[in-house]
């Protein structure tokens, strides 16, 4: 009979209905925001750049192999971008002018710096370069213009001490005048006891037949491994038969590179402009080179900073960056703190608001159902007296109201439930520009939840509805 | 056997007497009819005799149960139990049909049976209309729901206040017709009315005036 007597009045509920179910739907897209926005607000946040720095450890050298390491304490859902940096001036032949170039992981940089705005685009190859625009405009440069970078050693044997532990790992570089005034270059690795690893020999200078040799002579090449520096010629080391100035050179360039802190042959390519970037920032008086080409210029994969870009709470990056650091030698990690924090204090700005909204929501939709129900009351004020004269207790008369403003409330919640979600997706996605995942448990929360605001809307209707004096149907208004 | 019994009840508002000393004696099975102008204390009375209100002073026996003295909460039991309530304006839930009308009684007393409201309708020649709804009734017809929803619970009063009020006379006549038969049936009737002729079908007439029994007219042709 309930069913019944909501169907053949429908036009009435329909309102109750509906204000139910709008208050529902606006309440459980509001919540699914609020739940939702700190992720939303994460991704939102991150087009303001990297919020963690990874730097190499005082005395250790941070290598692109460590990189994958790195990334492990880190969930792979919440990483939006990992860049390395390597900095280094590069001359450019043509201008006599040197310029701080950086090596980089083209792929990562959108990722970590979406701000970057580029002319043309990325460099997709080798031997492309990004030109900051304050450079390009300098000197005149556009997409496709060409340019020869150089990278000039910059150690001095004067300042290096030779007794200074070398780092693990480190490649020292020296070289010397060899025969017919060509240079030879060495570069040599030191175990832990500072003996010979392993080295090579660049010497094209020298005659191919004769000093060239000395790159490839495996029997030459073998006798200074495990060897201390400095070397002596025909004392702990022999020189190549018919070769002599050149070997004098190698050994001479080796004792040079023990002292040096890096000493390599100065390094030369051909670049193409691919792209010209815009930050408004510092990184227009730079170039932009994969670190592939960076290598290829400095002989090494060392790298100065690797910018991280992940989509969390600040606490969590805080853990995150103490795990990194413990779990490793060579990096330390640190959050770049300008960001962090001003993420967290509008965070908590933003879920207050949302909070607020969704109170006031919640008022209103209780005021609404309330007077709906209050004017189903004073609608139904005879039926009431009629109903309490043929006996209906007040306790009938309140679980009859009761039971149908819960039942309001179901429906409603389930309404609400369902479109609340199409409500959230379509604010989040014009909002912040991204999709939700549908909660589940949503849905019976919405329900519960309208239902409780159904029953509480309706104890003031109720309360008046009891108060009806029966007398009323017999007065023949 | 007296069934109701009033006991020089006054009812008081302020400064105005609605009833003023007044007593009435309703044996089972009789058919009375109460007359009077409007401000005579007419509703007063009906309101107090069927359990919806109480006397400022005096006493009201029904079945032997003093409802004067009894909480708002029992008078509704005992209102559903006994009395059967027939309106001026039938009262019908506007969006119930007809044999969902009579079911709301059952409803309250007891356990809706659907067969039994269709009995009821039947009664009152109104079986092919059961599943209208009020709006697709004619006044009459409605009225004869009302009968049926009274008279459903087999309450031991029926109590009608102006049932012929907005009735064409052929719909009065069946309307008396009913409650003839409810007489001989032996239900206990008490009729407010102010035609003279629906208080001509009872068989004894009490006419209230200012609050107080004017005078008591026994019908002689009753039954006749």
């Amino acid at each position: 009979m309930i069913t019944a007597s909501l169907l053949r009045r429908r036009s009435r509920m329909l309102i109750a209905l509906l204000s139910i179910g709008i208050g529902a739907t606006i309440l459980a897209g509001l919540v699914t925001i609020y739940v939702d926005v700190p992720r939303q607000m994460g991704a939102q946040f991150r087009s303001y750049g990297a919020n963690m720095l990874v730097l190499p450890q005082e005395g250790a050298v941070l290598k692109r192999d460590h990189l994958a390491g790195i990334l492990e304490n880190i969930p792979q859902t919440e990483l939006i971008g990992a860049t390395p940096y390597r900095y280094v001036r590069l001359d450019m032949t043509s201008r006599q002018q040197s310029f701080t170039a950086a090596g980089t992981d083209f792929s990562q940089v959108p990722r970590t710096s979406p701000y970057f705005s580029v002319e043309g685009s990325y460099p997709d190859s080798t031997r492309e370069v990004l030109v900051g625009k304050n450079i390009a405009d300098t000197i005149g440069l556009k997409v496709g213009s060409t340019m020869e970078l150089t990278y000039q050693p910059t150690a001095s044997p004067e300042t290096a001490d030779p007794e200074k532990s070398r780092l693990p790992d480190a490649e020292l570089a020296g070289s010397a005048e060899g025969f017919g005034g060509g240079m030879v270059y060495v570069s040599i690795k030191l175990d832990e006891h500072s003996a010979i690893a392993s080295l090579k020999i660049d010497a094209d200078t020298q005659t191919p037949e004769y000093g060239g040799r000395a790159a490839e002579d495996e029997a030459f090449l073998k006798q200074f491994i495990g060897k201390t520096l400095p070397l002596t010629l025909g004392e702990n080391v022999d020189a190549l038969s018919g070769a002599t100035v050149t070997s004098e050179a190698v050994v001479r360039a080796m004792n040079d590179a023990r002292k040096a802190e890096k000493t390599v042959r100065p390094q030369t390519l051909n670049f193409t402009v691919a792209g010209i970037l815009t930050t408004g920032g510092e990184e227009e008086d730079y170039i932009f080179l994969s670190l592939e080409d960076m290598e290829a210029l400095t002989g090494s994969e060392q790298l100065d900073v690797v910018e991280l870009s992940v989509s969390a709470a600040a606490d969590q990056l805080e853990a995150y960056a103490d795990a990194i650091s413990q779990n490793s030698d060579t990096v330390r990690a640190r959050l770049v703190k300008r960001v962090t924090r001003s993420e967290a204090s509008v965070l908590e700005k933003l879920t207050a608001l949302v909070f607020l909204v969704t109170l006031v929501v919640l008022l209103l939709t209780m005021i609404c159902v309330s007077t709906t129900m209050m004017a189903v009351v004073s609608e139904r004020r005879r039926e009431i007296g009629l109903r309490k004269a043929l006996g209906a207790s007040d306790s009938s008369i309140r679980a009859e109201f009761l039971g149908e403003g819960i039942f309001l409330g179901l429906l409603g919640g389930v309404m609400g439930g369902v479109l609340g979600f199409v409500f959230a997706q379509v604010v989040s996605v014009n909002v912040f520009g991204s999709s939700i995942t549908f909660q589940p448990l949503l849905l019976p929360v919405a329900v519960i939840v309208s239902m409780l605001i159904a029953a509480l809307s309706c104890l003031l209707p109720i309360k008046h509805a009891v108060a009806i004096d029966p007398a009323l149907v017999l007065k023949g208004e | 056997m007296s069934l109701l019994e009033l006991k020089n009840i006054s009812k008081i508002y302020g400064e105005l007497k609605a009833l003023d000393n007044v007593s009435l004696h309703v044996d089972q099975g009789e058919w009375v009819a109460i007359m009077g102008p409007s401000g005579s204390g007419k509703s007063t009375m009906m309101n107090i005799i069927g359990c919806m209100d109480k006397p400022t002073m005096g006493e009201v026996l029904l079945d032997g149960i003093d409802i004067s003295r009894e909480s708002s909460k029992s008078l509704t039991d005992i209102r559903r139990d006994k009395i059967g309530l027939i309106f001026q304006q039938f009262h019908m839930v506007n969006y119930l049909t007809a044999v969902e009308n009579v079911m709301v009684s059952q409803y309250y007393h007891s356990m809706p049976d659907e067969k039994e409201a269709l009995e009821a309708l039947e009664r009152v020649g109104l079986r092919e209309r059961a599943r209208h709804l009020p709006s697709q009734l004619s006044g009459g017809e409605q009225q004869r729901v009302c009968v049926a929803r009274a008279l459903i619970n087999h309450p031991e009063l029926i109590l009608a206040d102006e049932p012929t009020g907005n009735l064409d006379e052929a719909n009065e006549n069946i309307v008396l017709d009913l409650f003839a038969q409810l007489h001989k049936e032996g239900t206990t009737l008490i009729v407010v009315t102010h035609d003279p002729e629906v208080a001509d079908a009872a068989q004894r007439t009490i006419v209230l005036e200012h609050g107080k029994v004017a005078r008591e007219v026994i019908n002689e042709n009753f039954g006749k």
